[in-house]
């Protein structure tokens, strides 16, 4: 029983945490409608200016870290506005096709700019375990955990109770409407843009911390979509909450179907549930219904 | 459009490809280039020839399903890799001969594709996207931990090369002929396909989600369709691949191959198969430039280090596909027909 507990509580942890990358998705899509799939290689830039701030710069740890978010939302500006701006208006497809471009293109950068070789991050959170009871935590994730509640709070209220943030809700509900209302929706698109990509990196402190920065992380981006989409790609809160049924099933599903399946299960569970919320209910648990469906 | 003074006096003739004499030579002239470009040049050419042929029939498979019918297809290289997979098994434990296996590695990922298919049928744009990226994902944790026997597991699989009147293809350019003959077939399949009645029920479910039912077209078959036709073409992309390579296992087969097919086919043009020809082209053109100029860079000590050169490629594809995207969204083949037409009502522009 122990046992057991132990590992839905891991898989409550790594699901907040696939949470809050997918809430970089929600906060980007709501306003610009654009899923980007490139958010793994955004959040691996988002890495790799840590680094350089704290490694390369030898900033210390606070200072390093307000500098590389900085950069990292100029970073995310300079992508909407010179990406994603001129395609405002063209249909699903080319916005897709764009972040793929993207994908590549950064992929290409990252290995330009600082080689490919794999490297230490600096380690920014505790690392180690605590001891609870009977039950052992993770406490970089535990942390992160944390952040991310605080976070999505934080989001949850100002989608819901600041001029700005209603100004995204209108954009996020009808872009010809909102502008009649005399919203912005470029500008809109821009803010989203900054937080998202804000959002990636805190989650990279989190992911990272300790560990080995190199450019299979990116991979985190592809995990984290079934989580987006479980939860609704509208729904900032949603996201964490998604994110701790993919991860408590995934944690379950390595121990106790992975044995018989020789691994497989763990990997394939996120897409699975990806396939089955597309057929039965593509919104999702909490998006909402203007769904493009056939 | 043709200078003035061409006429047709038959829809017949007006309908074809090759109109006027000029064109047929023209037709006539590349064909022989073709064939004859092993006596030009050497082994290492005909391998980037062949290879970019196997990729161009999996590109216009691509162009089937995303071009003419609509429905996103991130997943490509995973049917491409059922393909290989299935070419490699039968040729090797059940010794059939490749006439034999390359079509039916084409079905086989046809088959398999239908699977992945079915949620077109109800979801469309970026949600279709995902769960063909979903086929991606799952097909090499799902091939390596099928029974050894099947696929060779983790190992994959190793592959004779092909076998016609007991004569071996082994040859660079016994292999290059082999190819180009499955290019040449499947490429006038897809050239003639977008004006059949089929491509243009595809044509018409990409436009539109509702008229092509009201017009006796069933969306149902049709998506289905779509998507067996262009995995069928990367299922035999793959068996070429299988028997040139002579080895399968599930790490060729990335998404990363997905997205650099769909970026060729942007790059060239979604909309039609001459689209797949020319975006397969400058891709692998701009590949073998930037690959040659990183090999010369490497071994002049200029203190530029080859990873950077290599990673480039990235950088141009992916800036590449935005550029096309965000400027010419009808890619190079909308480009080559501006010219095309320029170049035969010179020296009289109507405009």
């Amino acid at each position: 029983m122990v046992d057991f507990l132990q590992i839905v509580l891991n898989g409550v942890l790594t699901g907040l945490v696939y949470g809050i990358v997918a809430m970089s998705f929600v906060v980007i899509y709501r306003a610009s409608r654009i899923v980007n799939l490139a958010q793994g290689e955004v959040l691996l830039v988002g890495a790799y200016f840590l680094w350089t701030a704290i490694f390369g710069l030898h900033l210390p740890l606070v200072l390093g870290l307000v500098v590389a978010l900085a950069a990292c939302m100029g970073f995310g500006m300079i992508l909407e506005r010179t990406i994603f701006r001129p395609l405002i208006g063209q249909p699903a497809f080319s916005i897709v096709m764009a972040s793929i471009g993207l994908m590549i293109l950064l992929r290409g950068l990252i290995q330009v700019a600082w080689g490919a070789q794999d490297r230490q991050f600096p380690g920014i959170l505790p690392g180690g375990a605590l001891q609870v009871g009977e039950f052992l935590f993770n406490k970089a994730l535990l942390i992160g955990a944390a952040a991310t509640v605080l976070l999505v709070e934080a989001l949850n209220w100002y989608f819901l109770h600041t001029d700005s943030g209603l100004r995204l809700a209108a954009v996020a509900e009808d872009h010809v409407t909102a502008l009649s209302m005399g919203v912005s929706v470029p500008r809109a698109a821009n803010i989203a843009w900054v937080l998202g990509v804000g959002l990636a990196s805190v989650a990279a402190v989190i992911v990272l911390s300790g560990t080995i920065l190199g450019l299979s992380v990116s991979a985190i981006g592809f995990r984290a979509l079934p989580v987006a989409l479980l939860g609704g790609l509208e729904s900032v809160r949603g996201a964490p909450l998604a994110g701790v049924i993919i991860g408590v099933g995934e944690a379950l599903a390595s121990e106790y179907l992975d044995p018989l399946t020789n691994g497989a299960m763990s990997q394939v569970f996120p897409f699975l549930i990806m396939i089955g919320v597309l057929l039965i209910r593509p919104q999702g648990l909490f998006g909402w219904k203007i769904i493009e469906r056939v | 459009m043709l200078p003035s003074g061409v006429y047709f006096e038959s829809f017949d003739r007006e309908g074809r490809y090759l109109r006027t004499k000029p064109q047929i030579a023209c037709f006539v002239g590349l064909l022989v280039l073709l064939a004859g470009f092993p006596f030009l040049s050497n082994d290492y050419l005909l391998g980037i020839a062949s290879m970019m042929y196997i990729t161009m029939i999996a590109v216009f498979g691509l162009q089937i399903t995303v071009g003419m019918a609509g429905q996103i297809n991130l997943g490509q290289s995973a049917f491409v890799g059922i393909g290989a997979y299935v070419a490699a098994a039968l040729s090797g434990s059940a010794g059939l001969p490749f006439w034999m296996t390359i079509p039916a590695a084409g079905l086989a990922a046809g088959s398999a594709s239908i699977l992945f298919g079915l949620p077109a049928v109800r979801v469309k744009g970026f949600y279709l996207a995902l769960t063909t990226i979903a086929a991606q994902v799952i097909f090499p944790i799902v091939v390596i931990r099928l029974p050894v026997a099947w696929f060779g597991g983790p190992n994959g699989l190793a592959m004779e090369p092909a076998h016609i009147f007991g004569r071996t293809l082994g040859s660079p350019m016994e292999m290059y002929y082999l190819c180009l003959a499955v290019l040449l077939v499947l490429g006038t399949f897809a050239f003639n396909l977008q004006r059949s009645r089929v491509g243009r029920a595809f044509r018409a479910l990409r436009d539109n989600d509702i008229v092509p039912g009201v017009l006796g077209i069933n969306p149902f078959r049709y998506k289905i369709l779509a998507f067996f036709g262009g995995a069928f073409f990367g299922g035999i992309s793959g068996a070429l691949y299988a028997y040139f390579v002579r080895y399968v296992t599930t790490d060729q087969f990335t998404l990363w191959l997905s997205v650099w097919y769909i970026g060729m086919l942007i790059v060239g043009g979604l909309h039609s198969p001459l689209g797949a020809i020319l975006g397969t082209l400058f891709i692998t053109g701009v590949q073998e430039t930037i690959h040659h100029v990183g090999t010369l860079l490497l071994a002049s000590h200029s203190g530029i280090s080859g990873g950077i050169v290599f990673a480039s490629t990235n950088v141009v594809l992916g800036g590449a596909i935005i550029i096309t995207l965000i400027f010419e969204p009808y890619g190079l083949a909308h480009r080559w027909n501006l010219i095309k037409a320029a170049y035969r009502i010179w020296p009289y522009s109507h405009n």
